[in-house]
């Protein structure tokens, strides 16, 4: 595969460098005259120095012959408009963009950039999980479908604790779709299936539901 | 100074090149060694690596003739190549740590870039990056 790294910084040389022992074909666009040499001389001749977000540069780096770009720069801005170049322009089958500010990713995703990438939310689904104090973790998000998968912990002081999950006010298109039992175990949820303080409760949702879910089972 | 067995002499099409081919050819009869003669080819982004380019190898292929001509006249047998590359420096030295080069030596044109000579591209990245010596040959003003 032929790959396009925009942005030469840690995250870009780091990908180069692996994709490379993969055996594809990768250059990586930087604009500073001083990384660009340093990479060329750790990592060969795949470093072109120039402005990704120009046209004339995505040209000059064969990006109509490119299978997929990475944009990994520093700046939201510069990764949307490089991959969306490539997109339109190009017609680059895969785009990828690391995203600093999550509350970008809505933003990525309407204008059709394939995955994005977000550190800071990486890093939070690991503090979730982690957490005592974060009764939501988010395992997978189906973006295509705009879903995602949470497992969320019912606390002792829950207003659900007791009830049957018949009795719940689950959000539509919510789906409780496993229930970790302390007592019995993992099971598939009934609506006669009892809510206990401890459980944890595995459901398919939408974002915009979270928040709804989350107070039904946590109260918070 | 060490026994001289290899000599590399990367080859543009310019004159010059005549007079760094038969100065190595003069330096490895001396020490009995080989000379290669390279030419790279340099493809750009928009095509692989391994891209067919008749016009280019053609090109090559000419320059390259002219450069075993010229050996002969001095009567010395010189092996060239024709090589492919993103980048023409880099390549010469990959090439020149693969064949255990000892010695390269580049012919330079007189050239000025706004107005003040200029060595080019490919040279200065041999003399700071070859392992084994770079003798530079420089084409006179008057030429």
């Amino acid at each position: 595969m032929y790959i396009i790294v925009a942005g030469g910084g840690k995250v870009g040389y780091y990908l180069a460098k692996e994709l490379l022992s993969e055996g594809h074909e990768v250059l990586v666009i930087e604009q500073s005259a001083k990384k660009c040499e340093q990479i060329s001389e750790e990592l060969g001749s795949i470093a072109l120095r120039g402005d990704a977000c120009e046209t004339t540069t995505l040209a000059d780096a064969g990006m109509a012959r490119a299978d997929m770009v990475v944009a990994v720069t520093g700046d939201d801005e510069d990764n949307l408009v490089i991959c969306q170049v490539a997109k339109k322009k190009f017609n680059a089958p895969r785009t990828i963009a690391r995203i600093n500010n999550p509350k970008n990713e809505p933003i990525f995703r309407k204008l059709g950039i394939d995955v994005t990438v977000s550190s800071t939310n990486i890093i939070l689904e690991h503090l979730e999980a982690e957490l005592p104090t974060h009764s939501v973790v988010h395992l997978l998000e189906l973006r295509a479908q705009g879903l995602e998968i949470l497992d969320i912990k019912v606390p002792p002081n829950s207003p659900a604790v007791g009830k049957l999950l018949k009795d719940l006010p689950i959000p539509a298109n919510s789906v409780v779709s496993l229930h970790l039992s302390l007592k019995h175990g993992p099971s598939i949820p009934k609506g006669d299936s009892v809510i206990e303080a401890g459980d944890a409760m595995v459901v398919v949702t939408t974002p915009e539901n979270e928040a709804r879910l989350k107070e039904v089972l946590t109260g918070r | 100074m060490e026994k001289i067995a290899n000599i590399m002499v990367p080859v543009s099409g310019h004159k010059i090149d005549e007079e760094a081919i038969g100065l190595a050819c003069r330096v490895a009869r001396a020490g009995k060694g080989r000379v290669y003669v390279v030419y790279v080819i340099e493809v750009t982004r928009t095509l692989p690596l391994n891209a067919e380019l008749e016009t280019e190898v053609k090109k090559g292929e000419v320059i390259l003739d002219k450069a075993e001509r010229v050996a002969e006249e001095v009567d010395y047998e010189v092996e060239s190549e024709l090589l492919q590359a993103r980048e023409v420096g880099p390549a010469l030295v990959d090439e020149a740590i693969e064949r255990g080069v000892d010695l390269i030596i580049i012919g330079v044109p007189y050239k000025k870039r706004f107005g003040e000579f200029n060595l080019g591209k490919v040279a200065p990245y041999m003399l700071k990056n070859a392992p084994c010596r770079v003798w530079l040959v420089r084409q006179a003003i008057s030429d």
